[in-house]
């Protein structure tokens, strides 16, 4: 299961528009913080297997894992934000010979953001080119290994909640709203930080150095908003990423047995009060459990429900 | 009072982290290479490392029943695959079968199912799986995950005289092969 925490996926939040089309954490402009909590209920449906072969799980199997992601970004300069994301994961299994519910702090991120424009850029009508200029985010975040993982003092892989790395991310978004339409282009590169190892589910081994592959997540997405009579405000995203991280590397030499790709869909809804200052969210994220949709890695329908508070 | 402001914030953020770090299990913090394997008492038997393997009777997916004792009588090694069959298992056990069952033709590879709770379960799960091939050990009141201390993808090779010569994670193959080879 420990595998399973890799993918938490963010809290969807408001970001220029207060919409909620993107997919991380990120504060309106002229806002000044904004808290978001948001609840992740992911139920696993098999695997893909290394040749990309969705096998079931075994039979009267029922795999599920919560989590509780709290989130608090603030306002640094009128170009810079960053934030903070802590999940709190429990893991729910039950096979026909083995029911094990366990919970943990899950893998810490820190995102600093750097906002490449000055004024809101989404638009109702093109009137002129730079009616076309995109809002351009990049960001860097840290993910800070708090979470349990193999290489704690656990009984088994039953209390996994995170990973064991730190990872360094460098991430893009590019998003545009011309009403009601919206788009957006999420690109984002990690890299893992090499480690040593001398535990493994709480068996002290010989020890080693371990690093797990680079990672890459490209996200895409078309939003609709719909203005109610009191102008607040529904839209409509629907979402597709493909995630794939390469092969680890034991002692420096490759682990053939490693590395994973998935794509998924979202769909996500996102209630937003008239001063956007209130966003509920419901987000319906789902894998195919078909051949070829991924590699050496779970097939999880997630359902989220999140809410977001701008503080102006 | 802006900075004042960040700077609180950034406070708050260590403390955060620092409230994170006061669990006993986040040592991936601060990760240690240094070796802290208990020291072994020479002839003791238990799951570790050059300790004598647990004598253990089972049964297998297809319902004959195996004993520890019979395997190393007939082989140099028998190895010991804790699956849950899960996908870092599947890939695992896909890595053994291609890269190490037909190097090792004298050593016997037994995959030991914790999960499906019966013998008609296990041989489910192993048929869907695809490995027919394998010899799986349903390991229904999970006497051998407890006696070897296992977990998902715990690798144990004992030898032909009972010792444990290897018992830890699945990796890359790499330390089982280098384990196999110098098998007596």
């Amino acid at each position: 299961m420990g595998a399973a925490v890799l993918f938490s996926p963010q809290a969807h939040a408001a970001s220029c528009c207060g919409g909620g089309s993107s997919s991380s954490l990120v504060l309106p402009k002229f806002s000044r913080a904004m808290v978001d909590v948001s609840f992740d209920i992911e139920q696993y449906d098999g695997f893909w297997n290394r040749q990309g072969e969705h096998v079931s799980d075994p039979p009267g199997s029922d795999l599920n894992q919560y989590r509780l992601n709290v989130g608090y970004a603030h306002r640094l300069a009128s170009r810079w934000q960053t934030s903070v994301i802590m999940p709190y994961v429990w893991n729910d299994n039950s096979y026909s010979g083995l029911d094990t519910q366990t919970d943990g702090l899950g893998d810490t991120k820190i995102n600093l953001w750097y906002e490449a424009f000055d004024g809101v850029t989404c638009v109702w009508k093109v009137r002129k080119p730079s009616d076309l200029k995109p809002a351009a985010y990049f960001g860097a975040t840290l993910t800070v290994p708090t979470g349990v993982s193999p290489y704690d003092d656990v009984d088994n892989n039953f209390d996994i909640t995170g990973r064991g790395f730190y990872r360094l991310d460098g991430t893009m978004l590019l998003e545009k709203t011309i009403y009601p339409w919206s788009a957006s282009l999420l690109l984002s590169y990690g890299k893992y930080l090499e480690r040593a190892v001398n535990r493994e589910y709480g068996k002290h081994v010989e020890p080693y150095d371990k690093n797990l592959g680079d990672r890459l997540l490209v996200t895409v997405s078309t939003g609709y908003t719909v203005f109610l009579d009191s102008m607040d405000t529904v839209t409509y995203t629907l979402a597709l990423s493909e995630l794939q991280e390469d092969e680890a590397t034991i002692n420096g030499s490759i682990d053939s047995t490693s590395g994973f790709k998935k794509r998924s869909a979202a769909l996500t809804a996102a209630y937003a009060t008239m001063d956007r200052d209130w966003v509920y969210k419901v987000t319906w994220n789902h894998a195919l459990d078909r051949d070829g949709w991924g590699e050496n890695f779970p097939t999880t329908d997630v359902l989220t429900l999140g809410v977001s508070h701008v503080l102006r | 009072m802006y900075y004042a402001k960040n700077w609180l914030f950034s406070c708050g953020l260590v403390v955060l982290l620092g409230l994170g770090g006061c669990q006993d299990v986040t040592d991936d913090l601060s990760p240690s290479g240094s070796d802290q394997r208990p020291a072994v008492t020479a002839g003791s038997t238990g799951s570790q490392t050059n300790q004598q393997a647990p004598s253990f009777t089972a049964v297998d997916s297809l319902g004959a029943t195996r004993t520890l004792a019979a395997e190393l009588a007939m082989a140099d090694g028998v190895v010991l695959y804790f699956t849950m069959w899960c996908p870092v298992c599947d890939s695992h056990m896909n890595h053994i079968r291609s890269s190490l069952v037909a190097d090792f033709p004298n050593v016997t590879f037994l995959i030991v199912d914790y999960v499906t709770g019966s013998v008609v379960a296990s041989r489910a799960a192993q048929l869907n799986n695809g490995y027919a091939s394998f010899t799986v050990l349903a390991d229904v009141d999970h006497a051998l995950f407890n006696a070897f201390n296992g977990s998902m993808g715990t690798t144990v090779v004992i030898d032909s005289s009972g010792m444990i010569t290897l018992n830890e994670d699945y990796k890359d193959g790499v330390k089982v092969r280098a384990t196999l080879e110098a098998l007596p």
